[in-house]
């Protein structure tokens, strides 16, 4: 690609959700949301080929009906009670409507079947903008509404954990996996959006972090399926031995970072008397764990049987900057003992 | 509800019904995205004319605007998709389910 147009991509990206952070106005937010979608469009069929034509245009025609109906949304809303601020939603048809477009846009259970076949269509690299910088706009909206109905949120959220779950367990397609695992962390998300958008933010974050370094770690082997992760250890043996962890943080096991949200959350949950709330998403966490582990297990711990040329890529050294990955890496083992002190930074 | 808000309201959600429910062509589709943000570019205009601001008139030529290039975006990948898949059938998309 042109580096001209490829400057301009990225600045239309950076500018579309910087637009939606600082705007106030539900028609500024729209514009926002869908320069960034116009933005993003070039990037993923940058590569001439069916599969990636094919994700595009779905995720196209998700991305346009999920920003329409987020401007009918608020259209009504003006019509109804004559505001257009984000944060003075009152009337409850247009906050749920939004929501629920909002929920369209990041790809919530009910309506997530587009985001495991549009990752699963692009580059690894497309597919890390995609699952980072694109939630960031619709996620900024949904932290300033308040829903009048704790209902739609709790449904949302468990939906999303449930079939995160349970969709990754017959993967073996290294992005779908990671499309699912989005899909449940994002259901962690709403399930504490109305209790405490402070613990919202900090999953939000640290979610970003750890898929960030999966994403670089798979692209640093090359690697969209199990079978490919599973001779990374031909490649990079130190990276090969870290990978597991960043999974099993990906997971929330206990002295990595992944638990540090889980933990809040369940938390909060059980002040708020939900402990039967709180029990059934901790279950649902295992279904996730599963896939997690078997990834873990095929990179780690198993040592397929290959010829003498496929164990030598090591020889071939690779071009991509280390920098990202060691310091993602880095904050998504070890940010468990900062727990206060990023609690505190995300304090209002 | 005043009628020209139950004009747009419904003409919004036919546009969403059709483009949820008729999968058949994928210009069908844009056809239905097309019809929804006119109805919407309606509610902006009807706003603007009712409340007599022009503080707030520019909006619906904002919102022709954007809905020009999301148009020009979905015709460009209707192009992309006939040159790949070889129809514009949304049934033929299959590519990725595995």
């Amino acid at each position: 690609m042109n580096p001209y147009v490829l400057i301009t991509l990225l600045f239309g990206l950076g500018l579309g959700t910087t637009i939606t952070f600082t705007s106030s106005h539900w028609l500024l937010a729209w514009m926002g949301l869908e320069i960034n979608t116009l933005a993003i469009i070039p990037l993923m069929t940058q590569h001439h080929h069916p599969r990636a034509v094919e994700a595009t245009t779905k995720y196209f025609l998700t991305q346009a009906t999920a920003a329409a109906m987020l401007l009918f949304a608020s259209t009504t809303n003006a019509w109804l009670t004559g505001q257009w601020e984000i944060q003075q939603m009152t009337h409850p048809f247009p906050t749920t409507m939004i929501i629920l477009a909002l929920a369209l846009k990041v790809g919530l259970a009910p309506m997530h079947s587009w985001l495991p076949e549009v990752l699963q269509g692009l580059s690894l690299t497309t597919g890390l903008i995609l699952s980072t910088w694109q939630k960031l706009a619709p996620f900024a909206l949904l932290l300033q509404i308040q829903p009048a109905d704790p209902f739609i949120l709790i449904t949302l959220g468990l939906t999303s954990t449930l079939v995160g779950g349970w969709g990754g367990l017959n993967q073996t397609q290294l992005r779908k996996i990671l499309a699912y695992s989005s899909i449940a962390h994002l259901g962690w998300m709403m399930l504490i959006l109305q209790f405490s958008p402070t613990i919202t933010l900090l999953t939000l974050i640290t979610y970003l972090l750890m898929t960030t370094s999966t994403f670089l770690v798979f692209k640093l082997n090359k690697a969209t399926n199990i079978a490919t992760l599973a001779i990374s250890w031909t490649k990079t043996p130190a990276l090969t031995s870290l990978t597991p962890l960043i999974l099993l943080s990906l997971g929330g096991l206990p002295p990595l970072t992944g638990f540090m949200p889980k933990w809040l959350i369940l938390q909060e949950l059980t002040k708020q008397d939900l402990s039967t709330l709180a029990t059934l998403t901790a279950l649902t966490a295992l279904l996730s764990l599963f896939f997690y582990l078997r990834l873990s297990y095929a990179m780690a711990l198993t040592l397929s049987p290959n010829n003498a040329t496929g164990t030598t890529p090591w020889r071939l050294s690779s071009t991509q900057s280390n920098l990202p990955l060691a310091l993602s890496t880095t904050t998504s083992i070890l940010l468990l003992p900062l727990a206060p002190a990023a609690m505190a930074l995300f304090t209002p | 509800m005043t009628p020209s808000h139950f004009a747009f309201t419904s003409a919004f959600m036919l546009g969403l019904t059709g483009l949820a429910l008729h999968r058949y062509h994928l210009l069908s589709a844009l056809l239905c995205l097309e019809g929804m943000m006119l109805s919407l570019f309606i509610a902006l205009s009807l706003w603007t004319l009712q409340l007599d601001s022009t503080c707030f008139s520019a909006s619906p030529m904002l919102l022709l605007a954007f809905s020009a290039c999301e148009a020009s975006a979905g015709l460009a990948l209707l192009v992309a998709t006939a040159r790949t898949h070889g129809t514009d059938h949304l049934q033929s998309l299959n590519l990725l389910q595995c």
